[in-house]
């Protein structure tokens, strides 16, 4: 069953029985108020009437009169008073009865007290109130009056009022269930909306949000619900860059792979079924030498990278950036001799928490693609300043469309220089995560034919 | 004269790998680095200079496809030599005008073989092959040695032509027996033996065509 169905069931039902009950209370009391003024009325009557009686009985000589006159000024005495509803007893003996009934309770003791005793009687049509009392007569026989009225009109006045009270409880239960029918679906209608929407995002709609502007704790609900739905989708499309751009790394990967592999096999091949001139299987033999070299420092390079991306945990130590310098400056001197080229360091930066072997390859990395790009003669500064590391050189530079691709895997600005310097394309992506290990990142600033300055920014 | 053939390959190592291949089976091999290097070469050297262009795809400057039109020009065949093996590009080099695509990496033997193949097809290849004192002129169908005309039998003439047009490279008996007999030649790889040994001793061969152990044969010819 929906909800809304269930809630307004409930509703419902909860309204019917309360209304039932506290209706059928108040109808109650209100028959039973009724009925308690009326009998009260009815003995006032009897008292009046009963007393009126006794002074009349006292002022007349009844034994002066024959049996047959005394009976007849009982009838017009009772006709005078109260028409046909009293009956008056003497001694236990019915002397007048102007009623339709016949008085059978001979329990005379019952009528003869001085208050008015009452009873009902239903007999099969009619509910019969009987009231009586001694009529007050001083020195004279015991005579009572008992007053006989049908009040099965009260009953039915009764009657009448619970099927009116009931009609009317029916037809407001029945207005009440239509709003709350109303009303609830109206409330309950974001649910529905919500519901669509997460089944909607489960199909794979990623970009669906729930339409709700209820300010209610659906609305809240819902607000939640968007909210979630933006962090699943952000997340998916990361994922789905990041495996992009690891395909595209393997693509690169698998390209860089080929040309080695085909100058290996191609000279492998021709040393094996070519005659060849003795210098000629020398130069073979040496490229096949370099390319396995050039096999090796891709894995390696690669190596290194992967283990950067799958173990984030770097042993970070208070290093000396001076003493940093001085080491990288040590390991890059005789390829910088070689080349011709000057390494000129400066140093104000005080010690740093780094990783002291990924920085150091850090920075012999990007002095290495310095010496690339120089020229002989050429000077390179490695200057370290408050929170940034510099090392600018004076070579070829990289132009403006290249600089965003530079730290992509496998790019090569020059792809035959790089490769005959020995270079594979990863050189940057490797700064590019050790920067990012370290919290910091790698500025790239360069003017083609001016040199280039890579900033390490903490 | 040799047949002069073009290399438009930037990664040194296999250009090098290709020109001494070339060399060694007697072509003349003129290697160029890049894009912007062979478009001024074509440009100056005219056409016809070059028998045949070998031309990766990749290249900085100008790549390949974009060097078609330039080759097309100077009215040089081209065969396309790349890593990108995707029916894409394969279709593009040859949609373009070239007349073969070798992936690399390729087997010397296959780009010797496809490289003789185009040249046969647009008439480029050398008219008279020359083995020590030895003269075969394809045109006439003949084998002069020492000025004398060798009577050879066809099969002995092919496999001689085959062996001289690849020269110091060496093939294997069965794919001897596949190229001059054809696949469906239900024959011993005694049959290429036989000739072999006629060929040597018709032409003093002995220590021209060489017996590769567990290989094949070879003729050498180092100039």
């Amino acid at each position: 069953m929906r909800l809304w169905v269930k809630i307004s069931l409930v509703t419902i039902l909860a309204l019917f029985i309360t209304s039932g009950i506290s209706g059928a209370v108040v109808i109650y009391h209100s028959a039973l108020y009724n009925r308690e003024k009326t009998i009260e009325n009815y003995e006032q009557q009897v008292k009046a009437t009963a007393y009126a009686l006794g002074k009349e009985l006292e002022n007349t000589d009844l034994e002066s009169y024959s049996q047959v006159a005394v009976n007849s000024f009982f009838n017009f005495m009772i006709k005078k008073f109260g028409a046909s509803q009293y009956i008056l007893i003497e001694k236990g003996q019915v002397v007048c009865n102007l009623t339709p009934f016949e008085f059978v309770d001979p329990d005379f003791g019952r009528w003869n007290q001085s208050e008015v005793y009452s009873a009902i009687q239903k007999n099969a049509m009619q509910y019969v109130l009987i009231a009586g009392k001694a009529v007050p007569v001083s020195g004279k026989a015991d005579f009572s009056l008992i007053l006989v009225q049908d009040i099965s009109y009260l009953y039915e006045e009764i009657r009448e009022q619970i099927l009116f009270s009931i009609a009317v409880l029916a037809g407001a239960a029945l207005a009440a269930a239509g709003l709350v029918f109303f009303f609830m679906k109206r409330i309950l209608k974001p649910l529905h909306e919500l519901q669509q929407a997460a089944k909607d995002i489960s199909e794979g709609h990623l970009a669906r949000r729930a339409d709700v502007n209820a300010k209610d704790e659906i609305g809240a609900m819902a607000e939640n619900f968007n909210h979630m739905a933006e962090q699943i989708e952000n997340q998916v499309m990361e994922l789905a860059s990041v495996s992009e751009q690891r395909r595209q790394m393997l693509g690169s990967l698998t390209h860089e792979l080929k040309t080695p592999m085909t100058s290996i096999i191609g000279y492998a091949d021709t040393l094996l079924f070519v005659k060849l001139k003795k210098e000629q299987r020398q130069c073979a033999l040496k490229h096949i030498h370099e390319e396995c070299r050039r096999l090796e420092r891709l894995s390696s390079k690669l190596m290194s990278l992967m283990g950067l991306y799958e173990n984030d945990s770097i042993l970070l130590e208070e290093v000396s950036i001076k003493e940093l310098f001085e080491q990288a400056a040590e390991l890059e001197a005789y390829h910088l001799k070689e080349k011709g080229i000057q390494l000129k360091v400066s140093c104000n930066m005080k010690s740093k928490k780094v990783d002291r072997d990924l920085f150091i390859s850090l920075l012999i990395n990007l002095i290495d693609n310095g010496i690339k790009a120089s020229r002989k003669g050429d000077v390179i500064w490695l200057e370290g300043t408050e929170n940034r590391i510099v090392v600018r050189d004076q070579g070829c530079g990289i132009s403006k469309e290249e600089i965003s691709q530079v730290r992509e895997a496998f790019y090569m600005v020059d792809k035959s220089r790089s490769r005959k310097d020995g270079g594979c394309g990863l050189g940057l992506a490797l700064c590019d995560k050790i920067a990012a290990l370290h919290n910091a990142r790698l500025l790239i600033e360069s003017e083609l034919g001016k040199g280039t300055s890579v900033s390490i920014i903490f | 004269m040799k047949t002069k053939i073009l290399v438009i390959e930037d990664d040194s190592s296999i250009s090098e790998l290709i020109c001494m291949n070339l060399e060694a089976a007697g072509y003349e091999a003129t290697p160029l680095f890049d894009g912007l290097c062979a478009e001024a070469f074509l440009k100056e050297e005219g056409k016809n200079k070059a028998a045949l262009a070998l031309v990766d795809v990749m290249l900085p400057g100008k790549d390949g496809f974009a060097l078609m039109e330039d080759l097309q020009r100077a009215e040089i065949p081209v065969i396309y030599l790349t890593a990108k093996d995707d029916v894409i590009s394969k279709v593009h080099g040859l949609k373009s005008g070239a007349e073969d695509y070798i992936v690399k990496p390729f087997e010397v033997l296959e780009l010797l073989v496809r490289i003789d193949k185009v040249l046969k097809r647009t008439g480029r290849g050398a008219q008279k092959l020359q083995i020590r004192n030895v003269v075969i002129d394809i045109r006439e169908h003949s084998v002069i040695k020492d000025g004398q005309q060798v009577k050879l039998k066809p099969m002995e003439y092919e496999l001689l032509v085959l062996l001289a047009k690849s020269k110091n490279i060496a093939f294997s008996r069965e794919e001897l027996l596949n190229r001059l007999w054809g696949t469906d030649y239900v024959g011993e790889t005694r049959t290429v033996d036989v000739h072999i040994g006629q060929l040597r001793k018709k032409l003093d061969f002995h220590d021209v065509i060489c017996t590769i152990s567990k290989t094949g044969y070879r003729l050498e010819d180092l100039d």
